[in-house]
């Protein structure tokens, strides 16, 4: 029974979307028809999963927490194995009930909210795997299948962003998200990687108890790895400017994802990862020093925006700098009640954003003196402290041109060693031919007519030119000519290596094979 | 010297000329909370309107009609018929429909049915994979196209038939193959991949035709490509100013755009300068204007170290310190002649024309909410081009390593022609992909030493592509652009092969000359004056067939009641309504600032707002009238300030304190997040109950106080003015402005027991465009202060006696009063009706019930419109329906406001009652009989003339080209400064209409129908220059019906009054208006209801 039940709190939002993304793909929920039908499916999965929640709330209160449930294997090779396991303590019920419910009335809210919209379904399906997402995070028995919920938030997170993909503004602010992203998950596997070798289970009750056997150093290595998603998905400082930029969508899913639910996701992983932190003690200052950093950058850029939707995600963003400055000293609980009545206080805030202009009955009490006159510290709030430009110019820039090189590479060695003819105009050739009329050579070796014919011929042309390349060419001037051309790659990759991005790509490389 | 020194003052002159003249581009929207509907072009409203489309659509490149894609739906629809099509294309003389083409077997080919075909059909030209594709896969070449009518189908196989094709194959191939010989073209079908290159076969006729060609086109093709490039230098460069910015210059050079960089920096700084209260931290040092901060501010921005932009500081620091001395610096630093100046500045200000708007708006408007600091477009500018000549440096730097000035890139691009050939064909025009990737790649690498040889190379590809015959060639028929147009015209004319042979060249140039004819604007001019006649036509037959039917064209008995509206055209179909229900009740309708602007000050309000009208100019009220409670209620009066004042100040500060500070927000959202979660789950799922329930017991702790309004001035007060607004209104003021109510609306005589005056406003929710649904006399706000205080006024005995010494005698019997309708929950709400007399009681009792009645049948009506309505809602359904609209924080829609509003009847109400008109119509009451000077009527044109045109004119250009006109969707709108709304986090302004509101709107001019003689109008047109701008120029259509005869008599501009004749089909009857709409969602069409006793039969 409970086995089921905890099936039927993730399994029909992702269903759901997988519905309505079939439908896309067939068009049989297309349009203005299709709308209903589309969020009837949305609907309902949110509400089943908000029920299960609920009975699972029941059983809680009435009996005991159910805690940890597995369903089955994943995957199993030798002694590593990833189950298919729940965690459903109180801090998952609770934040489970959180999720479905404001899941839930985002999605009635949406369905007036975008009625006509072009994005209808697409968004519907991006809502429904974005609750999907979010509920496995927060229920998810081991790290691997936290992880998954985790890519699933990140992607819908990108999709929603890029709503309205027609505009630059919103795809480039997709990308930026998506990518700052990535680097998150990059810790998030290392830290699998390093569960996975150091205490050999990927459970969270087996972190826990395995925990404690633990060196301080590899329990904080795992934390510093399990730290770096916390920084990017939940935006705190340095990551922090992906999230102000990614207001591009539609309203409701800026309220769930970044008022509401997802930003929160990251101090919910620390919370589940409090034992970790009793082994390394030292890493906390450290914790609580972004947490009071994230805050401080929040309000103070959230005291110069401008407009409503970066106002309240800068108000957020100090809120979830204070929740991880709780983590950071250890008071957990307080962070745990801070994030749920948060996450329903921006909920709100955030549906209402269009409204807080005819709310408001007057202009924001201004700041205070002391602060008002200073001109750099203004410029530098009301710039967000140039994260943004400051990644784009450590990181953004770098990997770009790393991308072009190697585009000039595969264009400049790679297609000339495969034997990609260069292409010249007709015009031109026939001009340098000098007036020579285009029927006095044929056009190969050889001629033939028929179906017989012109499959011979091309096989002949084949083996002419196989000769021609490789072999004719191999010898002689051939040889030489190959030779030269080595040379000037060689002086090219030396000159490529002088540039200090492929130095650092060496040294990385490196890096990697020793370890 | 002072040669010299006149010079600069000269162009420091024009330069100031041109940024005033900036107001006749830019939208001219006020700030958000402020908006009132107005032409959108109101900067071009001296031209005539189809000119100033053009000219719009020249300085914005926004179109101004519908799509012609939409025009050929509504023709589909019947929206438009043919007939329409036909007399529209009849009346245009620079057509000459009637001309002969030629004589065919059964008919005449005239040039008329070119037209009407190249309208009705897309004939666009194509590309040659868009052709091949046609004709592989579509079977273009086998089968008529699937479009033809049944009637031209038959009709080209007859003919075919004729000339012995019997079958459909043979008779289509026959017509390719005449349509091909007719222009002199020959076609074979190339597979896509030969369209790669040049056929061998192509490049050697090439060749041999440039032997015959000119001097400077036999020279060698690299001779050829640098002339070419040198002529698209001198063309890029000679475009700066009027049509380029050195921005939109780079763009088409390395399709990189500068504003995508420079945007969130402009938009962040200026948004700050520019809040009206979001942030708490707006800009230090506001005072010494926009320019002067932002170098400040700019000194310390780190962007400089990030963006690599090196000379920054330098720059900045030797910036002048007048604005107008640093765009004159600017210009000249980026080598732009004297006299492309100011064309320069409009381009600039145009790229994003939604935050240059607001700077002017706000810079016209100083002291706008008390907000000192200046505003002024020069800074703006100023800034603008600072920022884009530092970018563009860079991006030049990088590019080619030199200067962002147009002589660098001259003497650059001079010597590396083929490079810039190459670039303006990838990034400005279109390349086929092959070509594209080459290029794009030669771009990406550009900084690793490309040599010349590359673009050379690809030059000459380009070159060569654009000779190929699938590359798209300007001048001269090519398969694409001309044979297939004419292939596929021939098919929906009918006309097969041996037609068009006997058409011949000349025909064929004669079709391509009418097709040449009807540019985008002219087509979408000709389907527009034709969805215009359509219903046109039909407004008129109904008031032609309802002349004579309306009651109390005079008051010879009394009605029951007299219930005065807002002329709005949605106040439409709650008065039919009443009338139908209660056929005793008269009903009329007048600006809904019932000629008493003031200052309104709640018993709420902090502060007093004005309600008065701002279209066509601005009215700033000078006298000030307060909301209090009554003497009996002075107690809970002062408790409920008390309260009020405590909860509302809890409530702001969870609102606005939730989102400031760092420890205080974490306070006020734990306390207000069980609060928010209940609201949500309320709001969300039965927002009407939720929404009672909230009031409720808001009133419970607040406690409901009677109140009256203090109106009244001694008679010895000073005289009252805006800059010092006085409390209340002297005995003499107030007859006045009752006076001017009644005479305008032809209430003088024949009052009723109980006259009724209903202000509006529209209660919604999350709906930054609210004040567009409120009233537009009250400059968006609500008016029912309005129609209260006018009651008051009338019923005052002094008043009443001044009245009746300009002879309009209200009786003492008569009682007036003031309510307000909820045009979105279709509720009316009443004032002081303690004063009602006890005698009237009764009667008023009855009154409320007929309307509460009426607004039941009402929200029934509206809900047909309504997606999410049940079809089969009864009308307390319907009006349980249109309440949880109004309750739903969720609704994109919460009403439609305007939307359909077509035509303007300026008249007594008899000229219109008795018909439907599906809510579409203003309803000005006006009684001719009562006007022998003109001078009423004169005062309604100038004045709800203008607003209605306002109106009108601002839906027709949001929903006839949303993405350039209007804002877009809603559902991504971020209110930004409480100055107007972005898209997402950083966009431009976004003005005009939200999708939400025009969906269903059928863009078309105001038709006004003015109850009157010809000759009395032609005089007041001929005295009044605004109207012969708003009719001569032909942005409203009017027509003129004579009070006595009926004639009907339409206004063109050019030809002057021309008298209209009614159709034969009769009008549509109904039993009641309900029969007109049941079961329909999409617009119905005048009829003529014949309801008992309701009108005379």
């Amino acid at each position: 029974m409970l086995e089921l039940l905890v099936t039927l709190i993730v399994l029909p939002p992702l269903l759901a979307a997988a519905w309505i993304a079939i439908g896309m793909v067939f068009g049989s929920n297309e349009g203005e028809a299709g709308e209903a039908g589309t969020a009837h499916i949305a609907q309902g999965a949110a509400v089943l999963s908000l029920l299960s929640v609920l009975s699972l709330d029941l059983f809680a209160l009435l009996v005991r927490a159910p805690g940890q449930i597995r369903l089955g294997t994943w995957l199993a090779s030798g002694e590593v194995e990833a189950a298919i396991s729940f965690t459903l303590d109180p801090l998952a019920l609770s934040l489970a009930t959180l999720v479905a419910s404001i899941c839930l009335l985002t999605q009635r809210f949406s369905v007036n909210y975008l009625h006509r919209e072009a994005g209808f379904q697409r968004f519907f399906m991006i809502l429904s795997l974005f609750t999907g997402a979010m509920l496995l995070i927060v229920t998810a028995g081991n790290l691997l299948l936290a992880f998954v919920g985790w890519e699933l938030a990140g992607v819908s997170s990108y999709l929603l962003i890029a709503y309205a993909y027609d505009r630059n503004q919103a795809a480039e602010s997709a990308t930026r998200a998506f990518v700052t992203n990535r680097i998150g998950d990059a810790g998030f596997l290392l830290a699998i990687f390093l569960c996975l070798s150091w205490i050999g289970s990927l459970e969270w009750p087996d972190i826990t108890t395995g925990s404690a056997g633990l060196s301080r150093s590899s329990a904080g290595l795992i934390l510093l790895a399990l730290l770096l998603p916390v920084l990017a998905k939940s935006a705190l400082v340095p990551f922090a400017g992906w999230i102000a930029r990614a207001l591009e969508g539609p309203t409701p899913s800026s309220a769930v994802f970044y008022g509401s639910l997802m930003v929160h996701a990251g101090v919910y992983l620390l919370i589940r990862s409090a034992p970790l932190f009793q082994q390394a003690p030292s890493l906390m200052p450290m914790l609580a020093l972004l947490g009071l950093t994230t805050a401080l950058y929040g309000w103070l850029s959230g005291l110069t925006q401008t407009d409503v939707k970066t106002s309240l995600m800068f108000a957020t963003t100090t809120q979830v700098g204070l929740m991880v400055l709780a983590c950071g000293l250890g008071w957990l609980e307080l962070a745990t009640w801070h994030l749920v009545l948060h996450a329903i206080w921006r909920a709100y805030q955030f549906l209402h954003a269009p409204a807080l202009m005819h709310l408001a009955t007057g202009p924001a009490r201004p700041v205070p003196r002391w602060l008002r006159d200073r001109k750099r510290l203004y410029n530098a709030a009301l710039q967000r402290f140039w994260l943004d430009p400051a990644a784009d110019a450590l990181l953004v820039r770098p990997t770009r041109q790393l991308a072009r090189d190697i585009q000039a590479f595969d264009d400049q060695v790679v297609d000339r060693l495969v034997g990609l003819p260069d292409q010249t105009s007709a015009l031109s050739s026939m001009e340098d031919r000098g007036g020579r009329g285009p029927g006095t050579q044929a056009k190969g070796v050889t001629q033939a007519s028929g179906l017989l014919g012109s499959l011979l011929e091309s096989l002949a042309d084949l083996l002419y030119w196989f000769e021609e390349r490789l072999v004719l060419r191999g010898g002689g001037e051939g040889l030489e000519a190959g030779i030269r051309h080595l040379g000037g790659y060689l002086q090219q990759i030396e000159d490529l290596l002088s540039r200090p991005r492929y130095l650092l790509l060496l040294i990385m490389a490196t890096l990697v094979v020793i370890l | 010297m002072s040669e010299h020194t006149a010079a600069s003052t000269e162009i420091r002159k024009r330069i100031r000329d041109a940024v005033a003249h900036l107001e006749h581009v830019l939208p001219g929207q006020a700030p958000i909370k402020d908006f009132v509907h107005h032409n959108t072009l109101h900067g071009l409203q001296q031209l005539p309107f189809s000119e100033a489309i053009a000219e719009a659509r020249r300085v914005t490149g926004n179109r101004g009609y519908l799509p012609p894609q939409r025009f050929r739906e509504l023709l589909a629809e019947g929206r438009i018929t043919e007939e329409d099509l036909t007399v529209v294309l009849d009346q245009d003389p620079e057509l000459q429909a009637d001309e002969l083409l030629i004589e065919l077997e059964d008919r005449p080919l005239e040039r008329r049915d070119i037209y009407f075909g190249a309208l009705a059909h897309p004939l666009q030209p194509i590309t040659g994979n868009q052709l091949i594709w046609h004709i592989q896969e579509l079977g273009a070449l086998v089968w008529l196209q699937s479009d033809v009518s049944h009637h031209n189908r038959e009709r080209l196989l007859a003919s075919a038939r004729l000339s012995g094709l019997t079958t459909e194959l043979e008779a289509i191939a026959d017509l390719w193959s005449a349509c091909l010989s007719a222009l002199g073209l020959e076609h074979f079908i190339l597979h896509p991949e030969e369209l790669v290159d040049l056929a061998p076969e192509h490049a050697e006729r090439l060749l041999s035709d440039a032997s015959r060609d000119t001097e400077e086109q036999r020279s060698p093709l690299q001779q050829r490509i640098r002339i070419e490039a040198a002529r698209l230098l001198q063309n890029l460069l000679d475009r700066v100013g009027p049509e380029l910015t050195l921005r939109s210059l780079l763009q088409q050079l390395t399709g990189e755009d500068l504003l995508d960089d420079m945007l969130p920096l402009i938009i962040r700084q200026l948004a700050s300068f520019l809040d009206q209260g979001v942030a708490p931290w707006s800009t230090p040092n506001k005072e010494a204007g926009f320019f002067h901060t932002w170098r400040e501010l700019a000194k310390s921005d780190l962007i400089q170290v990030f963006q690599e932009l090196h000379t920054w500081r330098d720059e900045i620091d030797s910036l002048p310190h007048d604005a107008l001395e640093a765009i004159i610096a600017e210009l000249q630093r980026i080598g732009l002649p004297r006299d492309r100046w100011t064309t320069y500045l409009e381009r600039l200000a145009l790229e994003v024309p939604g935050w240059s708007g607001m700077v002017l708006w706000r810079e016209l408007h100083r002291g706008y909410e008390g907000m000192t600091a200046p505003v002024a477009m020069l800074d703006y500018l100023a800034v603008r081009l600072v920022l884009e000549r530092l970018f563009a440096r860079r991006l030049c730097r990088r590019c080619w390593q030199v200067e962002a000035s147009l002589d660098m890139l001259r003497w650059y691009f001079r010597r590396n022609g083929f490079e810039l050939l190459a670039r303006h064909n990838l990034f400005a025009e279109r390349l086929p992909e092959y070509l594209a990737a080459r290029v794009q790649r030669a771009v990406a690498t550009s900084d690793l030493d490309r040599g010349e040889r590359d673009w050379v190379q690809l030059a000459e590809l380009i070159w060569t592509w654009r000779r190929s015959p699938s590359a798209d060639r300007p001048g001269g028929h090519t398969v694409y652009s001309g044979a297939w147009p004419l292939f596929r015209l021939a098919q929906h004319l009918g006309l097969a092969g041996t037609d068009i042979r006997a058409l011949g060249r000349r025909g064929a140039d004669v079709i391509f000359d009418c097709l040449a004819k009807l540019t985008d604007d002219k087509a979408g001019n000709l389907w527009l004056l034709a969805y215009e006649r359509h219903y046109r036509e039909q407004v008129l037959t109904a008031l032609a067939g309802n002349h004579g039917r309306g009651r109390w064209s005079s008051r010879d008995t009394a009605p029951s009641a007299q219930v005065m509206f807002c002329m709005d055209d949605r106040e439409e179909g709650i008065r039919r309504h009443l009338e139908e229900l209660a056929p005793e009740i008269e009903t009329l309708g007048a600006a809904a600032h019932f000629s008493v602007p003031h200052n309104w000050r709640g018993l709420d309000d902090k502060q007093a707002t004005a309600l008065a009208p701002v279209i066509p100019n601005p009215v700033i009220p000078a006298h000030e009238v307060c909301e209090v409670p009554r003497p009996e209620a002075r107690a809970q009066g002062a408790t409920h300030a008390r309260r009020h004042a405590r909860l509302e100040g809890w409530r702001q500060s969870l609102l606005q304190g939730s989102r400031r500070g760092l420890l205080a927000p974490a306070a006020a959202l734990i306390a207000g997040a069980p609060l928010a979660l209940s609201s949500l789950i309320g709001k969300v799922l039965m927002p009407a109950r939720f929404d009672r329930l909230v009031s409720g017991l808001r009133d419970r702790i607040e406690g409901v106080v009677a109140t009256g309004i203090e109106l009244t001035a001694p008679n010895d007060s000073p005289p009252a003015t805006p800059e010092k607004p006085r409390l209340g209104f002297t005995d003499e003021e107030q007859a006045d402005r009752v006076e001017a109510l009644l005479r305008s609306s032809g209430l003088t005589y024949g009052f009723s027991p109980l006259v009724v005056i209903l202000g509006h406003g529209s209660r919604n929710q999350n709906n930054p465009h609210a004040s567009a649904y409120n009233c537009g006399a009250c400059s968006g706000r609500f008016s029912g202060p309005n129609a209260r205080l006018v009651a008051a006024m009338g019923n005052r005995a002094p008043v009443r006696a001044l009245l009746a010494q300009r002879d309009i005698s209200i009786p003492a019997g008569t009682w007036i009063v003031g309510g307000e309708h909820d045009t979105c929950r279709d509720n009316i709400f009443w004032f002081d009706v303690e004063d009602i007399p006890s005698a009237l009681g009764a009667a008023f009792e009855g009154l409320q019930q007929q309307l509460q009645d009426a607004c039941l049948l009402h929200a029934q009506e509206r809900c047909r419109r309504f997606a999410s309505a049940r079809s089969d809602l009864d009308p307390a359904g319907a009006y349980q329906h249109v309440e949880g609209r109004s309750a739903d924080f969720s609704q994109a829609r919460p009403e439609l406001g305007h939307v359909a509003n077509a035509c303007a009847f300026i008249g007594r109400r008899s000229m219109s009652r008795g018909a439907f008109f599906d809510r579409r119509s203003f309803l000005i009451s006006y009684d001719p009989t009562q006007d022998p000077t003109g001078e009423i009527l004169e005062q309604h044109l100038l004045t709800n003339g203008a607003v209605g045109a306002g109106i009108s004119l601002e839906y027709y250009f949001s929903a006839a080209n949303n993405p350039g006109y209007g804002a877009g969707t809603k559902v991504t709108h971020n209110v930004t400064g409480w100055l107007g709304v972005m898209e997402g986090a950083c966009s431009d302004l976004r003005t005009g209409l939200p999708n939400q509101m025009i969906e269903i709107h059928e863009p078309m001019r105001l038709l006004a129908v003015i109850e009157q003689s010809t000759k009395m109008l032609t005089a007041i047109y001929r005295r009044q220059p605004p109207l012969q701008e708003l009719v001569g120029n032909g942005w409203v259509q009017l027509a003129a019906k004579n009070p006595d005869s009926g004639e009907i008599h339409l206004f063109e501009p050019d030809k002057g009054w021309v008298p209209w004749q009614p159709p034969d089909t009769p009008v549509r009857r109904v039993k009641r208006s309900i029969e007109c709409f049941a079961g329909e969602s999409g617009p119905c069409s005048p009829a003529l209801i014949a309801a008992p006793d309701f009108c005379r039969e």
